[in-house]
């Protein structure tokens, strides 16, 4: 990866820059069985998928070890992968696969959430809600509006591609993304546009 | 965005980095889950063959014998490559499995055996199984083949040694299963 934290990257899935280019190589290495190539990529892409699964838990254990998970599903399933499909795109849709799951066995267990621990403390830049008490306010979102808030807001998902990974209808999805809008406004103060 | 401050929640939002370096290296976890749940099988470890895996009774004397050729003295084979390499300060040793006419005889008899046992099981439960024993076997080639571009590789030969215990986790896990329908029939 190599990317230092805080650089934005905002774009939609199907809209990627040379360097969201993908080793090839590497990933045919993988799908072959290589060990090691699929080391490399899970150094590659660790953050990526870290990074989604600590906005989706809210909770630093929780997404260690989705993250874990979600990487030994993706070696198991690397004979499924196509090649037309994008590796980026296809790991993170496992890592939201686990994610829910995993939230559904917590659910039946009562296990309890702690908001926003373990995401990164930036500097404020100076104006604006600040990155943390975002990011906290988006951790206290409830479930369902946190979800397609996280994957449209950050993670630049269309409506039809959080949909169809969230396995929601997209109109459930525009309406979650509103209400989790409206919530985080009233969190942080009136908004400024 | 004026002057690098987000004038609205949607570019606060876009502010908020997308990757974040987790707090401490989640590799060796998965290395070791990988082995532990190779690719090739697909839906086993849970269901009808852990409940059939559960339910070992009988001390299985080929297994123990196995045991006993492969560790020598004391600790698995990865716990002593680990160690060994710790207290000489460089990489472990390579791991090998032994060769010697003791060990091959006894893994034989034992093979022997767990084939013997598994050709009474269902066909369902048996297919199972042996395509358990495939993903070990997988696993283990693909460790092998990472081990050529990584030979220094501690966590590899780590995963090598591993891949064996799951093979003669498996053939003690038939063998003592099949022990008390054996002592009936």
């Amino acid at each position: 990866m190599g990317k230092a934290v805080g650089t934005v990257r905002h774009l939609h899935l199907t809209e990627l820059s040379e360097e969201d280019a993908e080793p090839a190589t590497v990933i045919a290495a993988a799908v072959e069985g290589d060990l090691a190539a699929f080391e490399a990529l899970y150094r590659r892409f660790a953050p990526r998928i870290y990074g989604l699964c600590l906005r989706l838990t809210g909770q630093r254990e929780a997404a260690e070890d989705c993250t874990q998970e979600s990487f030994v599903a993706a070696w198991r399933g690397l004979g499924r992968f196509e090649k037309r499909a994008r590796f980026s795109t296809w790991l993170q849709r496992i890592a939201i696969r686990t994610v829910l799951s995993r939230r559904r066995g917590l659910r039946a267990s009562h296990e309890v959430a702690e908001p926003a621990a373990g995401l990164p403390d930036r500097p404020d830049p100076g104006g604006g809600p600040p990155a943390l008490d975002l990011e906290r306010a988006i951790a206290a979102l409830p479930d369902g509006a946190r979800d397609v808030l996280v994957l449209v807001g950050i993670y630049g998902y269309s409506h039809a591609e959080a949909a169809g990974a969230l396995g929601v209808a997209e109109g459930t999805c525009k309406a979650q993304l509103h209400r989790a809008r409206s919530l985080l406004s009233a969190a942080l103060g009136p908004e400024e546009s | 965005m004026k002057n690098g401050v987000p004038e609205s929640l949607d570019e606060a939002l876009e502010t908020l980095p997308r990757e974040i370096e987790p707090s401490r290296d989640l590799w060796s976890g998965i290395a070791r889950a990988i082995v532990r749940t190779p690719r090739a099988a697909p839906g086993l470890g849970a269901g009808p063959w852990m409940a059939f895996a559960a339910s070992a009774a009988a001390l299985c004397l080929a297994a123990a014998l196995l045991w006993t050729a492969i560790h020598g003295r004391a600790g698995a084979p990865g716990e002593r490559l680990a160690d060994e390499g710790a207290a000489a300060g460089r990489p472990a040793a390579s791991f090998e499995e032994p060769q010697d006419a003791r060990y091959l005889a006894t893994r034989a008899a034992l093979e022997k055996t767990f084939n013997e046992r598994l050709a009474r099981l269902d066909p369902a439960t048996r297919a199972k199984i042996e395509a358990d024993l495939a993903a070990i076997h997988q696993a283990r080639d693909d460790i092998k083949k990472a081990l050529i571009a990584q030979p220094d590789s501690t966590i590899l030969q780590q995963l090598l040694a591993s891949s064996l215990h799951d093979e003669f986790d498996l053939y003690d896990d038939v063998i003592r299963t099949t022990e008390p329908t054996l002592a009936r029939i």
